[in-house]
């Protein structure tokens, strides 16, 4: 059976009840504790009437889901090589996808799908999170056949980064890069202590919940565990305790950094970096270098003594990127290099090594901010405190060392930021305590937004972002004109040359 | 060394078509209005919670007067925002990007290169349709903050933009994939 889709068709009818379902738990989960208490406080006399009231909500749901099937329309443009579906119930919407931006076709089945004999087809681009298109309801002959005819229009589907198997993995050529377990231990002691204390902290919180949950089960005295805690915390006295969350916290960042990157190897094959590393389930990603698209190495004032640093390369992130979870599935870390390998693979991954250009600094504008919501603010507010409850009084001294420290930190990310051009890289530092270097190309940019707030026009400061695929650069508080002339000139760079940035 | 090449293009770069320099449309009039009527159905349900709170909760009863004029300066004043957020707002076509400018206190502008453009969304709501207009929405790979979204342009021009930047897609991508195959 080939069709070609070139004329605007519906899904199939049992869309209806796929759409219907679909309705319905959604409606169901927003309003789950309110429907549980609906039956538990109304009690059985008036039962009848909140059963009626879910039957006319489900029937909603059908009316609502059989306007959507009859909205709901697809077709093929063979002539402008585009996929364009028109949607909605009230609204009217139409989506328009190039067929060679088309990232990925799923055809997928859940389990109402599967009794139905239904599939679905979701179709994503890089374009927004989550998927643009959701055919919910298609036979399998048209799912398959229609997402022949999506792809076919691309020319090279290779994923942004594969996992590959284990046979490809012995056609290994010398590795170009191979860290040692003692560098792994090094890297373990000093680096991504912010990342482990949010798992500690994230473990902590967890423990309480479910200790209070315990207590509340079993009915035990607060009071009594209370005073236990207490006892244990007079015991062990403060100092002792820093010392030892301060112990595990190394040893969890230890194991950490040996659980994910034991035997980390990067070799060079063909068009592509490999890599792979793990201590019991062994990781190989494959990468293209061309796409990566930010390119990061950052350093610590105690790296920077063992002479080792971290990379990151950084890929376009599809789908649903939740504040850097999915990004982290993107960004792939190479830890504790030393500043040879990291020459020689920003030679691999860019052509050639970067070399920084004029530099831009910005403005000590960029010193207000900060300074006043994160030191004068919060001082203000502990001092109104002080004067109000005298028991605080004593550590008015801890304001003063809070103040000398904050403001010593912000001059330093102050020193740090700043941004440097030439023809053919961009590069960003910036960092207080791990300094970081980003690097991307100009023809990586997708999007370039300026902005700057009335009262610095006099000034003539501005803000500028770069836009990529995989996420944002910014540098902050520059000379607005220059950064308009920069700009001007990475559009130009952008729009005169079709160079593909993925 | 760099720093010589880099001047070597700086040359070049004064006379670059500058960006900020572009005349920008504004969105339609009407679509000022298709804005007063989204936030008026927004006050009345307000209005009318309020309303339901002042006559059957009895603590609210004590401060009606000050609750109506905190509703009434909040409604003004969202009023107030949405009308310079719609003064600031103006968008540009040029050849080869679109140009987007908006935002109250801070002004902000987004460039997206035409070339770097993954699809395009045409919305037009219920109220819009009546006044004939439309928002475009572009989408670039660059995440949610690399997108467009000009909205309150009429529906006849939104059609010429969309398909003028479609085209212009065409043409960038074909010599792409001729050379690919």
């Amino acid at each position: 059976m080939e069709r070609d889709f070139s004329k605007p068709q519906r899904e199939s009818a049992f869309g209806i009840i796929v759409m219907a379902a679909h309705t319905i738990l959604k409606v169901v989960k927003t309003m789950f504790f309110f429907i549980i208490y609906a039956f538990v406080k109304i009690g059985g006399s008036y039962l009848n009437y909140a059963l009626l009231a879910l039957a006319f909500l489900i029937l909603l749901c059908l009316v609502y889901a059989y306007f959507w099937y009859l909205k709901f329309t697809f077709f093929l443009d063979k002539d402008k090589q585009e996929f364009v579906v028109n949607k909605g119930v009230l609204n009217r919407d139409q989506v328009i996808i190039q067929l060679d931006k088309i990232q990925q076709v799923n055809i997928n089945q859940n389990v109402l799908q599967k009794i139905i004999g239904v599939y679905g087809l979701k179709i994503d681009t890089a374009g927004a999170k989550g998927e643009e298109v959701s055919i919910r309801a298609i036979d399998e002959v048209s799912a398959y056949n229609l997402k022949e005819h999506l792809l076919s229009g691309k020319y090279n589907v290779i994923e942004p980064a594969s996992e590959i198997d284990k046979n490809l993995i012995t056609v290994n050529e010398t590795p170009l890069l191979k860290i040692s377990s003692w560098t792994l231990f090094k890297v373990g002691l000093t680096s991504n202590y912010g990342q482990s204390l949010a798992l500690m902290a994230a473990f902590f919180l967890y423990t309480i919940q479910e200790a209070r949950h315990i207590i509340d089960v079993f009915e035990l005295d607060k009071g009594y565990v209370k005073s236990t805690v207490l006892g244990l915390v007079t015991l062990f006295s403060a100092a002792i305790i820093v010392v030892i969350l301060l112990i595990a916290l190394l040893i969890i960042n230890l194991i950490r950094t040996f659980y994910k990157y034991f035997e980390l190897e990067i070799s060079q094959h063909k068009h592509s970096l490999l890599l792979s590393s793990g201590l019991i389930a062994k990781k190989s990603t494959l990468i293209r270098p061309d796409k990566v698209q930010i390119t990061k190495y950052s350093q610590n004032y105690f790296q920077k003594k063992l002479n080792m640093l971290n990379m990151s390369l950084k890929q376009a992130h599809f789908g649903q990127s939740k504040k850097g979870h999915e990004m982290q599935g993107n960004t792939l870390e190479i830890v504790g290099c030393n500043p040879m390998e990291r020459d020689e693979l920003l030679t691999m991954i860019l052509g050639q090594a970067p070399l920084k250009g004029k530099t831009f600094v910005p403005d000590w504008r960029f010193l207000n901010l900060p300074i006043f919501f994160k030191l004068v603010l919060p001082v203000l507010i502990f001092l109104t405190l002080v004067y109000n409850i005298p028991e605080v009084k004593p550590f008015i001294g801890i304001s003063i060392a809070y103040l000398a420290v904050g403001i010593f930190m912000i001059y330093v990310s102050y020193r740090r930021h700043r941004i440097s051009v030439n023809q053919d890289f961009i590069i960003k530092t910036s960092g207080i305590w791990d300094v970081s270097n980003e690097i991307i190309m100009p023809y990586k940019i997708q999007a370039i937004t300026t902005f700057q707030y009335p009262w610095h026009k006099g000034i003539d400061v501005g803000h500028l972002s770069l836009h990529t695929a995989a996420g944002q650069v910014h540098f902050k508080y520059g000379n607005y004109s220059e950064i308009k002339q920069l700009v001007n000139y990475w559009l130009y760079q952008v729009e005169s040359r079709d160079e593909n940035w993925m | 060394m760099p720093t010589d090449t880099f001047t070597n293009e700086a040359i070049d770069l004064d006379l670059l078509p500058k960006y900020e320099e572009i005349s920008l449309n504004k969105p339609h009039s009407d679509y000022w209005k298709i804005i007063c009527i989204n936030l008026f159905i927004c006050f009345i349900i307000g209005g009318i919670i309020t309303g339901l709170g002042l006559t059957f909760v009895d603590e609210f009863k004590l401060h009606t007067i000050s609750i109506c004029i905190i509703y009434a300066l909040f409604t003004s004043g969202l009023l107030l925002l949405f009308w310079l957020s719609f003064k600031k707002r103006g968008y540009a076509i040029r050849t080869r990007d679109v140009i987007y400018k908006s935002g109250i206190v801070a002004e902000s502008t987004t460039i997206v290169p035409l070339n770097r453009i993954q699809h395009i969304e045409l919305n037009e709501g219920i109220f819009s349709r009546m006044f004939k207009l439309g928002s475009l929405q572009i989408f670039t790979a660059g995440g949610q903050t690399g997108h467009l979204h000009i909205a309150g342009i009429p529906i006849e021009e939104a059609k010429n933009i969309r398909d003028l930047l479609l085209n212009k897609l065409d043409l960038i991508q074909n010599p792409i994939a001729e050379t690919e195959l």
